[in-house]
Formats: C-alpha cells, sequence, structure tokens
C-alpha cells in the first residue's frame, strides 16, 4: 500500500515539476508570431504589386500561412510558387494567368509629358519615385520593383514599364548556352 | 624546421592540388619580339565608369593628344581612361564590348589623325616621390592589373594591411599566350623597376617572382635585371616553378610558392601577401618614373589561323579585326575568336570590339587546333574532375546540382570558389563543359543574391513608407484632434457672446412685462428709445461675434469679449426696462452666427420692431401701467437674493397655472392675446439659467416676478371665467407665492395691464412676430447648455441655476411649444385681416437714434477697443436722444 502511495506521490511530484519546467520553457522561448510567415515572406519577391489581392507580400505571406492559394503571386512567377507549395506542404497548382517566366520589368517616366501630380509618387510601394508638385518625377530605377502599381494613377499615361536593361553585371552566362571552347591540343602530335 | 621566409629564400617549392599538364603552343608566338601594328583609323576606348565614378573629361569633336585622360573623377576606385593615339573623338555612344556577351558598353570613338602625338608627360624620380604620390601616379595613369582582371593597381598599392609578401606573376600558365614571357624577355629591367616602386610604396619583406620552368629566358632576363636592381640584396628573387596548369592562378601561386591556402571569400592581403603580374610591373614603372599612362599593352596574336602569330604591342582601344587583318587573318567558316587563352578565354560574339586593359590574347584556332563539338554524355562519376581540381572542389556534385538548377545546394559545395579554370571540362571523359554549368550556376547565384538584396531593400522602403504612412495619419489625427480641441475653446469663446446675447435677450423679455405698464403718453418716444438703445447694444454684440475664433482665446481679447458682453448687458438691461419689443430682435440677432447675417437680420428686426412699436403705441392702455409696476417692483425687492430659486421655481409654478387657466380660458377670453403672453413668460423662464452674474440673478428675479405676477393674471381671470381657483392656487402657494400675492390690490390694474399687453402681443403676432418667438424657444435650450460649460465668466452662479431649472425648462418648453402653435395659427389668422395697420410712418427720433447704430453695425467687424469704445459712444448718444424724448413727452404730458 505504501509503496503505491508512495509511487502516486512520486509520480505526482514529478509531473509538478515538468509542467513547472515545460510551463516555464513554453513563456521563456515563446516564439513571437508564425515562424512560417517569415519564411513565407522570404520567398515572395517583395515587390509589394498587391496581384495577389493583399497589400503587400507580408500580408500575402500571412493569407498563405492560413490556407491562402499559393499561386497568386505572378511577380514571383512558377519559380516562386514551387517554393511556396514545398513550404506549405501542398501540391503546386499553375500560377493564376501569367507568362511562365516573368520579364523583369522597370517603370519608366516620360519625363517630358509628366505634369507633376504626385499620383504615381503616393501609388509607389517602396518610395522609388522622386519629384514633387508641378515637377517633372523620375523613376529610381534601383529601387523599381516593377510592380506596375503607378502606371494605372498617371493621368497623362507617361509611364512605361520596360523590361530591365541587360548589361555586363547582371548578364547570365546562361543567355550565351552551353558552349564551350572546344580548343584541343594536338596531343597526338607530341609524344609527353 | 625553416622559417616561411627562409624556405620562400630557398625557393621552396609546395604542391598544389589537382591542375593538368595541357600540350604548350607557346611556341607559335614566343619566337619574334613584340611588334607593333600600323595605326588604325578608329580606337574605341571603353569608358564604362562614366556615370558612375567619373564623368567625361572631352566631349564629341574634341581633339585629343595621346594618353590624354578622356575622363575625370574623385572616387577612390576611379581608374582614368586615356586616349591611345592623338585624333578627334568622333563619338562617345554604346558600343560592343570585348566581353563574352558583346553587350553595348559606353564607348569613346577617337578617329586617329596619324599623328601619334603626345601630350607633354611629367616624368619624375623615384627618390623624389612620397608614397602617396606614387599611388596618385599610378592611379592617375589608370594603372589595372594585366593578368585579366583588370583591377585598378593603385588600390592593390594602398592595401589597408600590411604587406610582408609582394609575388610577381610571371607564370603565365595558358597554353597559348607569350606576352608576358617576351615582355620578360625584352623589357626585365622595366619589371624590376616596377619591383623597385612596389618595394617602397608596400616595403615587403621579400618580393619573389615566380615564373614556370618553360620560360628559361625570361627567367634568366629577370635574374639578371635584378641583379643589377637597387633592391635591397636578399629581399627579391626569382623562383622557378614547374610548369603546370593553372598555376598561374593567383591562390595557386600563393600556394605554390608559401605552401599557404587562401580562405575561401579572402583575399590574399588578409595573409600579407600581394600579387602583381609582370606587365603591371613595367606599367607602374612607366607611370610613375615617365608619367605615361597605360595606353597600350603587348597582346598575343596567335592560332592556326594567323599568318603572322606573335606578341604586339596595342594601343588599348584597337579593334580586334584591325589587329586580326594586320597579322593575316585567314578566317574559316564558323571561325571563333577567343580573347584569353583557350583554358579560360572567352568566344567574343563579334569582332568589332577593342582591345582592353586585360587583353593578353587573341586566339584564332584552326579547325585542326579545335576538336569536333563533342557530344556530352552523361557523368559517369569517376572524379576525374575532382581530382584536376586545383580548388579541391568536387566538380560533379557541383555540375549535379548546377544542371538540375539546384543552385543552393551547389553553394553549399563551395561553388564560388571555383576559379573557372577549365581542368574539370578538360579531363572529362564525357565531354560535359563542366565549367559552363558553373559559370551559369555562378552568374545566376550572383543574380539571385542581387535579387534577394534588392527584394529586401524593397520590402524595408514599403515597411518605411507604411511607417511613415502611419505616422502621417497619427499626425493628422492629433492635429484633427487639436484643431476640434481648438474649435471647442472658440465655441466656448463664442459661447459668452452668447450668453451675453441670452442675458440682453432675457433682459428684453422682461422689458416685455414692463413696458407695457410703461407704455403712457410718452410710450412712442420710449419705445423708439429703446429701439436706439436696443440697436447700439446689437451693434456690441456684433462686432464681439465678430471677433475671429483664434484670437477669442488669448487672453486679451477674451477681456474684450467680456467688457462687450458688459456692455451688452448693461445696454440690454436698460433697454429691457422699456420696451418689450427687443426680445424678438435679440432672437434674430443671435440666431445668425456671421456678422453679415447680423446686420441683415438686424435689419429685418429693426422693420419689425417699428411697426410694433407704433401699433403697440396706438393701442397702449394707460392707467393701470403705473400700478402694474410698482407691484412687480415691490415684489421684487421683497424677495431676498437668496431666494432666486424659489422664485424661479414659482414662475414655472405660476406659469403652469397660467398655461392652465389658459387652457381653461380658451373660451372666455381672447386667446389671441393669452398665448402669445405665454409664450414669452416660457421664454424668461427658460432663459432663466442663462443670467450668470449677480446683476443677471436679480433680473432673473425680477423676470420671475414678473411672470408670476402675471401667472397670477392669468389666474385671476380664470377664476373670474369660473375655473377651478383653488387648485391654481394651491399650487402656487408651494414654493412662496405669499410675497407676491401681498400685492392684491394691484391686482385689478394688472389684469387690466395684462388685458393691454394681450393686445398689444396679438399686435405683435400680427406683425409676423410669432416666427421670432418660435425661433427664440429654439434658440432658448441651446443657450442654457452652452452656458453650462463655459466657467470662464461667472464661475459661481452657473450650477445652481441652471440645475433646478432643468426640469422646469422642459415642462416649460412643452407648454411653449403648445402656446406657439396656438399662436402662430393665431397669427397666421389674424395677419391677413390686420396687416394693412402695420404699414406707419417712421418716427423721427427713431431713425435718428437708429443712424449711428447703423454705423455701428458695419464698422463691427473691425472688432477693436476703438470700436467698442464708439459703440458705447453711439449708444451713449442714443441713449440721450431716448432721454430726452421721454422728458419732451413728460412735460407734454
Amino acid at each position: 500500500m505504501t509503496t503505491i502511495i508512495t509511487a502516486v506521490v512520486l509520480l505526482t511530484l514529478l509531473a509538478l515539476v515538468f509542467g513547472v519546467i515545460l510551463g516555464f520553457a513554453a513563456q521563456k522561448f515563446k516564439v513571437e508570431g508564425n515562424p512560417i510567415v517569415d519564411q513565407l515572406e522570404a520567398t515572395l519577391p517583395q515587390t509589394q504589386c498587391g496581384q495577389c489581392g493583399y497589400p503587400g507580400c507580408r500580408p500575402y505571406a500571412e493569407a498563405i500561412s492560413n490556407g491562402e492559394k499559393i499561386n497568386r503571386c505572378p511577380p514571383g512567377g512558377t519559380a516562386t510558387m514551387e517554393k511556396l507549395a514545398e513550404l506549405m506542404g501542398v501540391d503546386p497548382e499553375p500560377v493564376a494567368a501569367v507568362e511562365e517566366e516573368p520579364v523583369k520589368k522597370v517603370a519608366v517616366i516620360r519625363e517630358e509629358e509628366c505634369i507633376g501630380c504626385t499620383k504615381c509618387i503616393q501609388a509607389c510601394p517602396v518610395d522609388a519615385i522622386l519629384g514633387s508638385g508641378k515637377m517633372m518625377h523620375t523613376v529610381i530605377a534601383a529601387d523599381c520593383t516593377g510592380c506596375d502599381l503607378c502606371v494605372e494613377p498617371c493621368p497623362v499615361d507617361c509611364i512605361d514599364m520596360v523590361p530591365v536593361q541587360t548589361d555586363l553585371r547582371n548578364w547570365d552566362w546562361k543567355l550565351k548556352g552551353l558552349e564551350t571552347i572546344p580548343v584541343k591540343f594536338v596531343e597526338e602530335e607530341k609524344s609527353c | 624546421m625553416l622559417t616561411n621566409l627562409e624556405q620562400l629564400d630557398n625557393g621552396v617549392v609546395w604542391r598544389i592540388p589537382g591542375g593538368i599538364h595541357p600540350p604548350e603552343q607557346k611556341h607559335l608566338s614566343n619566337q619574334t619580339a613584340i611588334g607593333t601594328l600600323p595605326l588604325d583609323e578608329y580606337y574605341y576606348v571603353p569608358v564604362p565608369q562614366v556615370g558612375e565614378q567619373a564623368s567625361m573629361a572631352v566631349a564629341v569633336g574634341d581633339h585629343v593628344l595621346k594618353g590624354q585622360p578622356l575622363t575625370h573623377g574623385l572616387n577612390q576606385h576611379h581608374l582614368p581612361v586615356h586616349a591611345p593615339t592623338s585624333g578627334v573623338i568622333k563619338a562617345i555612344e554604346p558600343r560592343p564590348s570585348n566581353h563574352a556577351s558583346g553587350l553595348p558598353v559606353n564607348t569613346c570613338v577617337i578617329q586617329a589623325d596619324g599623328k601619334d602625338s603626345w601630350v607633354d608627360l611629367q616624368s619624375a624620380s623615384l627618390e623624389t616621390l612620397s608614397n602617396d604620390d606614387i599611388v596618385a601616379r599610378v592611379q592617375a595613369a589608370g594603372v589595372a592589373g594585366m593578368g585579366g582582371a583588370a583591377f585598378p593597381s593603385h588600390i592593390k598599392l594602398s592595401p589597408a594591411s600590411d604587406i610582408e609578401l609582394v609575388i610577381i606573376n610571371a607564370v603565365e600558365c595558358e597554353p597559348y599566350i607569350t606576352s608576358d614571357d617576351r615582355l620578360m624577355r625584352e623589357h626585365a629591367d622595366k619589371i624590376i623597376s616596377g619591383m623597385e616602386i612596389i618595394h617602397q610604396v608596400l616595403t615587403p619583406q621579400r618580393i619573389i617572382v615566380g615564373i614556370e620552368d618553360n620560360k628559361p629566358e625570361a627567367a634568366d632576363a629577370l635574374r639578371k635585371a635584378l641583379s643589377a636592381s637597387k633592391l635591397p640584396a636578399g629581399v627579391a628573387r626569382v623562383t622557378v616553378v614547374p610548369t603546370k596548369y593553372p598555376s598561374g592562378g593567383e591562390k595557386q601561386l600563393i600556394q605554390l610558392l608559401t605552401g599557404k591556402e587562401v580562405p575561401s571569400g579572402a583575399i590574399p592581403a588578409q595573409l600579407g601577401i600581394l600579387v602583381h603580374n609582370v606587365g603591371t610591373c613595367a606599367a607602374i614603372s612607366d607611370a610613375v618614373l615617365q608619367g605615361k599612362p597605360l595606353i597600350e599593352r603587348v597582346v598575343t596574336v596567335t592560332g592556326g589561323n594567323v599568318a603572322q602569330p606573335g606578341n604586339y604591342w596595342m594601343p588599348i582601344g584597337t579593334r580586334v579585326d584591325h589587329v586580326l587583318k594586320c597579322c593575316g587573318f585567314n578566317p574559316e567558316a564558323d571561325q571563333k575568336v577567343i580573347i584569353g587563352g583557350p583554358m579560360m578565354g572567352y568566344t567574343l560574339p563579334l569582332i568589332q570590339v577593342p582591345v582592353i586593359k586585360g587583353t593578353n590574347c587573341v586566339l584564332v584556332p584552326s579547325s585542326a587546333e579545335m576538336s569536333v563539338d563533342a557530344k556530352e554524355l552523361s557523368c559517369i562519376r569517376c572524379t576525374e574532375c575532382a581530382q584536376a581540381c586545383p580548388a579541391s572542389l568536387l566538380p560533379q556534385q557541383l555540375y549535379w546540382h548546377s544542371k538540375s538548377g539546384d543552385y543552393d545546394k551547389a553553394s553549399d559545395y563551395n561553388l564560388r570558389d571555383c576559379i573557372e579554370c577549365g581542368c574539370c571540362s578538360y579531363v572529362c571523359p564525357s565531354d560535359i563543359p563542366l565549367v559552363e554549368y558553373f559559370r551559369v550556376a555562378k552568374s545566376a547565384i550572383r543574380n539571385a543574391n542581387e535579387e534577394k538584396l534588392k527584394s529586401e531593400r524593397a520590402k524595408q522602403k514599403f515597411e518605411a513608407k507604411q511607417a511613415r504612412l502611419e505616422e502621417e495619419k497619427r499626425q493628422r489625427e492629433a492635429k484633427a484632434k487639436e484643431a476640434a480641441e481648438r474649435r471647442q475653446s472658440n465655441m466656448s469663446g463664442g459661447d459668452k457672446d452668447a450668453i451675453a446675447a441670452a442675458l440682453a435677450r432675457v433682459q428684453a423679455k422682461k422689458a416685455v412685462s414692463a413696458a407695457t405698464p410703461e407704455a403712457g403718453a410718452d410710450r412712442k418716444d420710449k419705445v423708439a428709445d429703446a429701439v436706439a438703445r436696443a440697436k447700439a447694444r446689437k451693434a456690441a454684440q456684433a462686432a464681439q461675434s465678430d471677433s475671429p475664433a483664434p484670437e477669442q482665446n488669448q487672453a486679451n481679447d477674451a477681456q474684450k469679449d467680456k467688457v462687450a458682453a458688459a456692455i451688452a448687458r448693461a445696454k440690454a438691461r436698460k433697454a429691457a426696462m422699456q420696451s418689450d419689443n427687443e426680445a424678438e430682435v435679440d432672437t434674430n440677432q443671435t440666431s445668425a452666427a456671421s456678422s453679415q447675417k447680423d446686420k441683415v437680420a438686424a435689419a429685418i428686426a429693426r422693420a419689425k420692431a417699428k411697426k410694433e412699436a407704433l401699433k403697440q403705441a396706438l393701442q397702449a392702455e394707460a392707467p393701470t401701467d403705473s400700478d402694474n409696476k410698482s407691484a412687480d417692483e415691490a415684489a421684487d425687492t421683497l424677495e431676498p437674493k437668496a431666494d432666486d430659486r424659489q422664485a424661479r421655481i414659482a414662475a414655472a409654478v405660476a406659469r403652469a397655472k397660467a398655461k392652465k387657466a389658459a387652457a381653461k380660458d380658451a373660451g372666455v377670453n381672447d386667446p389671441k392675446g393669452q398665448i402669445p403672453e405665454q409664450n414669452s413668460v416660457d421664454s424668461i423662464a427658460q432663459s432663466d439659467p442663462g443670467e450668470l452674474s449677480a446683476e443677471e440673478a436679480k433680473k432673473a428675479r425680477v423676470a420671475a416676478a414678473v411672470a408670476k405676477a402675471k401667472a397670477k393674471k392669468a389666474a385671476q381671470q380664470a377664476g373670474d371665467s369660473k375655473s377651478t381657483v383653488e387648485d391654481t392656487q394651491a399650487e402656487s402657494a408651494e414654493p412662496k407665492p405669499e410675497v407676491e400675492l401681498t400685492a392684491e390690490e394691484a391686482k385689478k390694474a394688472r389684469v387690466a395691464a395684462a388685458i393691454a399687453k394681450a393686445k398689444a402681443k396679438k399686435a405683435a403676432q400680427q406683425a409676423g412676430e410669432g416666427q421670432g418667438s418660435d425661433a427664440h424657444m429654439q434658440k432658448q435650450p441651446a443657450d442654457v447648455n452652452s452656458a453650462e460649460p463655459d466657467s470662464n465668466s461667472e464661475p459661481a452662479d452657473v450650477k445652481p441655476e441652471a440645475e433646478p431649472s432643468a426640469e422646469e425648462a422642459k415642462k416649460a418648453r412643452v407648454a411653449a411649444a403648445i402656446a406657439k402653435a396656438k399662436a402662430k395659427k393665431a397669427a397666421r389668422q389674424d395677419g391677413e385681416a390686420q396687416r394693412p395697420d402695420n404699414a406707419a410712418p417712421l418716427n423721427d427720433e427713431r431713425s435718428e437714434a437708429m443712424s449711428p447704430d447703423t454705423d455701428q453695425s458695419e464698422q463691427a467687424p473691425a472688432q477693436s477697443a476703438e470700436e467698442i469704445k464708439k459703440a458705447r459712444i453711439a449708444a451713449a448718444i442714443a441713449k440721450a436722444k431716448a432721454k430726452k424724448a421721454a422728458k419732451d413727452a413728460e412735460d407734454k404730458e
């Protein structure tokens, strides 16, 4: 009988101790927010374009973590969608209404036509447009995410989305294709 | 155990992993001395830094001399570009670049004038130059690494850390290239001179020239030049290393000579080692000692398809097609032109591109030298590539991941440490172009990293914008709140005006009861007088209400307001004693917000008042007036001051009784006369709480007394008409009716007075004043409410007065609303019949009294102390006139 009581008491004590430890650990090492949201957000292209129907990439990441579809990001394209699918453990779905490989674009203001209405400045989610009232505006190409949001508000339609120019810095060997220099040295001629 | 330096001095050569021994073709080009090419017509000098670190120093159409700088910039990373020959700038525009992509890059096109005339060069001796001078001269000369990477040499010459060992790279391991070989053979002294300069700047412990054993002539030439150099003995030596590709790689050469491996991602300077190419040494010598900019270099032109392979001094910007033409280029079908060696070079997409600072070889192999394009086979995992790799990587793994696009995994296998030497491709039995895969993967990873950085920046900027918008919103709200508060305080400032107006109105109402008995023989005069005063008051009022809101917040403005209000009150009080007409006038005035409105309303009110006064004068009944008034006054004086409240309660009760009586008397008495009176009594009761000062309280008592008196009268009338007298008297006894009831002898007289008043009211009603009282009634509650929060002017009296009246006021209002409705109806009925009476000529005195007032209301918006003063003066004049008129009237009587 005493052994049973001892066992019960000991187990109860143990349960209490571990409960305290676990409770302390839960408080001490509490994870703020949902970590999957950060991972999802890091995967998204951060164009902040709102084409997914959410006001920015973070809200979409949060929506995905709550069960939104993963194929809503046209700027990210299929690659992003696949990463999202992998993160969320869902099947990849074709990205809604977008070409296979999204072309990186940048907004360009035809400066002589700009009337300085500042509407595009307000629309730009990343402050990539410079200008002020009744002054010519221009796009800081390095900061432009190509989200298209400035095109719609322009009253004089002076904003063009042009593909990003390839220069020596962002040139990709892929463009050249796999091409070796097939200079083979006439080894046969020489006896080693 | 030997120290590092001893090992270096002994010429110890370490092993490097991997490497291959491709068959050499150096004999093709190293047999002849360095030649020169005939001058080309055009030179394409790329100016890639323009727009970033530099700007153009010349413009299109300028004539430039050989060695003249084309760009200038203050940036540390600026690498000047010089004109390779004298001539005219024809264009500065994007042209195809000497790059694997052939993408256009900003290029300065110089049309040679054929004279090839130099600018004045500033030569100097090494002894007179400081280190900074040397570095500056190196930068000004635009010296860049000539081994291929074209890194600015002046940056290498000013390192952040101490340099213990300088290695001069004379290995030149590429199988075809001999430019350094020939340079060493012919210009060893220049190279040694460059080493002296480097030694002076960096003061390393040792300078080691590493050279492959396949260039014995060059090594001999260097040793000879070195022995004749001014370098301290034992500092510099030439170490011959075995021929092995790629010993000429920077990291490989360091490992070969020192046994140290440069860590992944680090640069040799972190080990205290610096590597310079022999060509760079010669260029540094030229730049520092002769002031000669780097405008030409030795380039090997070789391959089976040139008739005269060899090394040539080529001005930077010489077009490759010109070079080939001069060397007897014999192109085949599908001819490849390779810049650099066969191992690490790249084919040009088009040959109209310039020779640049890093170009060391132009290779045009014949088809005999080229193997047929071998088909790429599957990787058999033979690990030949891993054995050949000089960086100890695992090319087969890298290939696997690169091919599948799994660049993260490729990165995990240290893809970035790949030097793209091509050893793996060379040894691959499956002919897999491994290096090409790695280049693709590397550029993809680089782009992905840039994307990541960019998206990170975009995210930051987006968040910054969101935060900014949030902040702006918050500020806007705070501002709106502040504005609302200011408005509130302005309102309370305006409330003062409203209170003053309410007081004035109350007083005017009192006058309703007071004036009727007064209306004796001089009634006409007095009314006119009162009108004048009311106008003066109104002017003061307008002046007050005109003052802009923010100013009222200020102390002196508030002071002004109070003064004005006091003036208005005083005037109103006086006016109230004599006339009942002003109540409606007041109502109209105060209900209007702006001075403009005030003026318009005042004009209307004046017209109405005039009409009414005329009518009243006609209808007034003399005999009971004085009695009635004295009774009222007696009642007033009898009441102690502390009894305000009771008085009001009494008044309210009286009103209630009067109402009842009125309701009952509807058949007996003239309802049209009775109801307007009820109206005015109610109004007075409601505006009671608005009275704030002691004087006002007194007035309120007066008004209450008047009301009570009226109520009594009404009760009397009701009694006369056999109604329930007991009821009403019992009710009126509750608060404190005794005091008022003492004036029993005046009762009858008052009845008469009431009748007279009723008639006067009726007249007023007929004159269209029914609406005025309506407006008045609506205004009252607002005044009562607004009086409460305003603690500025009369703090003590507000609450005790306002609280008890609330319920009564409500009752009274209900009653008043009923009465009003009736009055309106009556007025409507009677209006048509009696309107013709209203048209009456203006009284002279009145029009006189009015004139200063009119002026006043026009000047009112100015709103200053002077204006108030003027208003007071005008009011005083008006009063004086009124008094005179009254006296005249008395005299006449």
